[in-house]
């Protein structure tokens, strides 16, 4: 009984348990949909479970030898879900279906994770046929990467600017027209900036991160934080499905963005503006996340204009805003009036097994009659891309009477865009909206904080 | 005993004698066997949870691994890197002024609070008292950060309204990069004093009474009285606090990743939430894993000198 | 507790009772009341305005001055909760996962603990160094590997024993309760080795008991972290009726955190009144335990 001997059993347990954890975290992608007995097949999907219970009850009668599993992953914002699916990943564990944003496209593609859908939707064209023509190109061309397509999209939010029409009408101001400009927006922020029933609103708010924040500003100033260019291939998607459409013309297999340009002339032009807001004392604090806030401010009266997308409609009723109360529209115009957009839908895993179970489910998830099944599509939470969906009725929820220029910033604006979103598009995010937040705090000036922007952006292309 | 194990077999016979041997050695060998076997759940739980984990961790920081690729082995590589990434330095320094600010308030405002609460002798108001600052204690990491998120905010937040009030100008807690640690701080001290003062006050109370009545007989008062005795007797309670303040303000990531995501630039990153993003946010699950280990390693050495000091300065009954 | 007289007379000065001695502690009373008061109001401010603004629509929520005591009392907030997630389901979850936790560890701490302060065996400081340092882990380092262990080798994804098991084991339990059972004298031991006890009865009758001030610490610290976890079940629980309150609470900020402000808070609310309720009830213990942990002599 001395000192040695347990210190060789402590060595021991130690070494008995190095071992296990090595062979513990080498990855294997096993097949995780458990095919018990002749077809029945268990798909683990990323959903919420009271969302999706409708849908997946209506499947089940079609396919009733498919049982869907929920994995409800939940997040402040996209980039935070898609690390959580990945640490699922990590450790042996990983959803058959998942769901993912444009932020998270091509991480998944690119990473080999999703399964290309191209040869099956052109295998069922017949069956698809309906949905492709009733969903913008321009969202079928941002699911797609390096020639394949890997998602389905299911809803899309471009960013618009929102207005509090109570400080609207205060201020003596109209809803803008759609041709409305970058100066008409200053005027209106000016103008709504100390008044409401406390004196204190602010004209313009607005959140940093990725999509929607001062994005939307420099897409309007045409220019970008990445350079654009379009892959090659997809044909057969734009012959089959897009044949005689004037707006899939010229398009390829999805974007890439080759490489950073954070600091270029129309960029620091752009962050100058927004900062300038700040300065001005008519933008307030500037925080990094969702919109929770933001939303709090705009339903207590306190600030007149932000952006946001048709998600933002059911929410603001949610909130407690009269239908009526808030109004939409087309961004301002700059030098041009490009608009960004994101969206989402499913994908598969790459070779998960029940891969064909999972086309089936998403086909059905492709329907109208299906995706009215969820609750908060069903009341304008956020913008379906069917078009067909668009409706006078079902925007008329809302009481917006812009609700229009929500799939029209697709149908009658062939620039719009996705919102950049490369392969390491979780890294690229951190680094812009860590040198921004340097930019609205004042400590950086907009040239500075883009200039490093741009050299650790130069870095992380590096390492990839 | 005897005619008990007469028809036991002998080798259990021996053994009981052996374990129940009223000699010093019998009973050093009841204790050292039962020490085992008490020590055993912990043990095994740990292992299995923390150090099993930690050394695979340990492993995994001399590769390089996304996730989707097989991990690759790189040696030392990610060590490398580490010494010269000027970003893990920043959260290094950020944390160090964190915990100083953090773990020094706590101390003093919580011995402060218990040696005033201790001396109350009104049952209720000392329960009041009691209550009111555990409160914040029960009240989520999230929860706080986003309550004092919102309290902290510039244009909006009700600290800056009756700052202004008393004349003072708003303060840009949480976007300005001078003052936000303070406001983290701040938070953090808020949520935990509940829990450090409730240890001293458990340390307070177990003061042996007779020594105390002696010093003030012998005409020890105030100050005096606090430094020469109180604070000798308590010195284990001090040390345990102290040191468990600071483990816990080093790995500090709720209250900063909620309120400012690191903001503004990285002046309110710490270590862990670098870690974190290296991990969950870049995939480079090699380099956050000797991330980890170098702040395992800054732990380690920070709680070594505590121990050491310790020795100079605790005092067991 | 020494008693006021003692301090404000000392021996051989009867005549200033009075005087300026006197005056003076009843002016250190009046200001260590103060500053105790100052303090409570500090830490109680935010609940207060979480309460008040919970209990207001969100186009009130942010009007300053804040409405301390909300005129209009609107509990459809707290409604909301009930309609957005399964608010009894997840509580349960909760309590069962907290007090199987608490209970483990009161028990492998005390064991732990007692060992490491009073019974000698080989490798006891290395090994009490090792467990310490297990403390300094930070919890994010090893999640991955714990999240592999949990569902590759025993197969716990998505259920309580995954957030049960991993929290059994307790460094900090038994830092805690080693420096309990250290301030306790020997003298017990020697007295009940006297009257012919083994081991094992010294320590359940007489040292267990004795640490039951360190004891109560430790349940109601360990209570309110398990509660409060928000980390590991977010990373291990993916049904919505197995998650713990904590995380039902998260989701009612809703898709891209669009929900209102005023529900979250009011489930900030309810999901901390039971951790509140405990704390009130185990409190009057506690007192009791601290008193009765004071050595006699």
């Amino acid at each position: 009984m001395t000192d040695k001997i347990s210190r060789r059993d402590l060595l021991k347990m130690i070494g008995v348990s190095a071992v296990a954890a090595g062979v513990a975290a080498a990855p294997l992608v096993k097949v995780f949909a458990r095919p018990a007995g002749q077809d029945a097949v268990t798909l683990r999907f990323q959903e919420n479970a009271d969302d999706y219970a409708a849908v997946v009850a209506a499947f089940n009668e079609l396919f009733p030898n498919v049982t869907i599993e929920f994995v409800n992953v939940t997040g402040v914002d996209h980039a935070e879900i898609a690390s959580k699916i990945l640490a699922q990943l990590a450790a042996g564990t990983p959803v058959n279906i998942g769901y993912a944003a444009t932020e998270a496209t091509q991480l998944y593609a690119g990473e080999g994770l999703a399964m290309s859908l191209t040869e099956r939707a052109l295998a069922d064209s017949a069956e698809m046929a309906d949905y492709f023509a009733d969903v913008s190109p321009t969202l079928i061309e941002g699911m797609m990467y390096e020639g394949d397509l890997y998602q389905l999209p299911r809803d899309f939010n471009a960013a618009h600017i929102y207005f509090n029409k109570s400080l609207l009408e205060e201020a003596g101001i109209e809803v803008p027209g759609e041709e409305w400009t970058k100066d008409d927006f200053l005027a209106i922020a000016q103008a709504t900036t100390g008044i409401g029933p406390d004196s204190d609103s602010f004209g313009y708010g607005w959140t940093n991160r990725l999509w929607g924040s001062w994005t939307p500003w420099f897409f309007v100033n045409n220019t970008n934080l990445l350079t654009e260019e379009r892959a090659p291939g997809g044909e057969a998607i734009w012959s089959t499905f897009y044949a005689d459409q004037p707006l899939a013309e010229g398009r390829g297999g999805g974007w890439r963005w080759p490489a950073p340009q954070a600091n270029n002339p129309d960029m620091v032009e752009a962050l100058e503006f927004v900062v300038g807001l700040t300065d001005a004392g008519l933008t307030p604090q500037v925080e990094i996340g969702g919109g929770d806030r933001l939303q709090g401010f705009f339903v207590s009266n306190k600030l007149a204009m932000t952006i946001a997308g048709g998600f933002w409609a059911g929410s603001l009723n949610n909130a407690g805003m009269e239908p009526g109360s808030f109004e939409v529209q087309y961004f301002p115009a700059w030098k041009s009036q490009r608009h960004q957009f994101g969206t989402g839908g499913a994908w598969i895993l790459n070779g998960g097994g029940g891969e064909d179970a999972a086309w089936e489910f998403l086909k059905f998830n492709s329907r109208v009659e299906t995706m009215l099944m969820i609750p908060w599509m069903a009341n304008a939470s956020t913008t379906p891309v069917r078009r067909s969906m668009n409706t006078a009725e079902y925007w008329g929820q809302t009481g917006m009477e812009n609700w229009h220029v929500f799939y029209d910033a697709l149908d009658q604006r062939p620039d719009t865009a996705p919102i950049p979103a490369p392969v390491f598009s979780i890294e690229m995010t951190n680094i812009y909206t860590r040198f921004t937040s340097l930019a609205t705090s004042g400590e950086m000036t907009p040239q500075a904080a883009l200039d490093g922007m741009q050299a650790e952006l130069e870095a992380l292309y590096a390492r990839n | 005993m005897v005619s008990k194990t007469a028809t036991q077999p002998p080798q259990r016979n021996i053994i009981r004698r052996w374990l129940a041997a009223d000699t010093l050695s019998g009973i050093k060998r009841q204790r050292a066997i039962l020490g085992y076997l008490f020590l055993l759940p912990t043990i095994i739980g740990l292992v299995v949870f923390i150090v099993g984990p930690m050394i695979g961790s340990l492993a995994l920081s001399l590769y390089k691994w996304n996730v989707f690729r097989p991990p690759e082995f790189i040696g030392l590589d990610n060590f490398e890197r580490l010494f010269s990434d000027a970003r893990i330095l920043v959260g290094y320094r950020n944390t160090a002024i964190l915990v100083v600010m953090t773990v020094s308030l706590l101390e003093v405002l919580a011995f402060t609070l218990a040696m005033l609460v201790h001396k109350i002798s009104n049952r209720f108001l000392s329960t009041f008292f009691r209550t009111a600052y555990f409160l914040p204690v029960l009240l989520s990491g999230a929860a706080t950060a986003v309550t004092l998120g919102y309290l902290f905010h510039y244009d909006f937040g009700v600290i800056n309204y009756y700052l202004g009030m008393i004349g003072i100008e708003k303060i840009k807690w949480l976007i300005s990069s001078d003052v936000v640690l303070i406001a983290i701080a701040l938070t953090t001290v808020w949520r935990n004093l509940g829990f450090t003062f409730i240890i001293y006050l458990g340390g307070i109370a177990s003061l042996p009474t007779e020594v105390l009545e002696a010093a003030e007989v012998d005409g020890a008062r105030g100050l005096q009285r606090i430094t020469r005795i109180i604070l000798p007797l308590l010195s284990p309670t001090i040390l345990f606090a102290s040191v468990t303040d600071i483990i816990k303000m080093l790995q500090f990531f709720d209250e900063p990743f909620i309120m400012t995501r690191g903001g503004p630039g990285d002046s309110s990153r710490t270590v862990v939430m670098m870690m974190y993003e290296s991990g969950f946010g870049n995939l480079e699950f090699g380099y956050a894993s000797a991330i980890a280990l170098s702040l395992f390693i800054v732990i380690l050495g920070v709680t070594g000198v505590q121990f050491y000091l310790s020795k100079r300065w605790v005092f067991y009954r | 507790m020494t008693s006021s007289n003692v301090m404000s007379a000392p021996v051989g000065r009867t005549s200033s009772r009075r005087g300026f001695a006197w005056y003076q502690k009843q002016f250190g009373r009046t200001v260590s009341m103060a500053f105790l008061i100052f303090m409570a109001m500090l830490t109680l401010m935010p609940f207060l305005w979480v309460v008040s603004t919970s209990l207001r629509s969100p186009a009130q929520s942010f009007n300053l001055p804040p409405q301390w005591i909300p005129v209009d009392m609107d509990f459809s907030n707290y409604a909301r909760v009930f309609e957005e997630i399964p608010f009894w389901q997840q509580m349960g979850n909760s309590f069962f996962i907290t007090l199987a936790v608490v209970f483990g560890q009161l028990a492998t701490a005390s064991l732990a603990g007692y060992a490491f302060a009073r019974l000698k065996f080989p490798g006891r400081n290395i090994l009490f160094w090792v467990v310490l340092a297990t403390m300094m882990i930070p919890g994010q380092a090893t999640i991955i590997p714990v999240f592999i262990v949990i569902s590759r080798v025993l197969g716990l994804t998505d259920t309580l024993g995954a957030l049960i098991y991993p929290g059994l084991a307790t460094a900090f339990g038994t830092f805690l309760l080693r420096q309990y059972f250290m301030g306790i004298p020997d003298d017990f031991e020697e007295a009940a080795l006297v009257e012919g006890a083994n081991q094992w009865q010294i320590f359940r009758k007489i040292y267990f008991p004795l640490a039951s001030p360190g004891m109560a610490i430790l349940a109601v610290l360990t209570f309110n972290a398990k509660w409060n976890d928000y980390f590991t079940p977010l990373i291990f629980m993916s049904t919505k009726e197995r998650f713990p309150i904590t995380l039902g609470i998260v989701d009612l900020q809703g898709y891209m955190a669009t929900g209102s402000i005023s529900v979250v808070l009011a489930g900030i609310v309810l999901s901390t009144i039971p951790v509140i309720i405990i704390y009130v009830l185990g409190q009057r213990y506690l007192v009791e335990g601290l008193m009765m942990g004071g050595v006699k002599g």
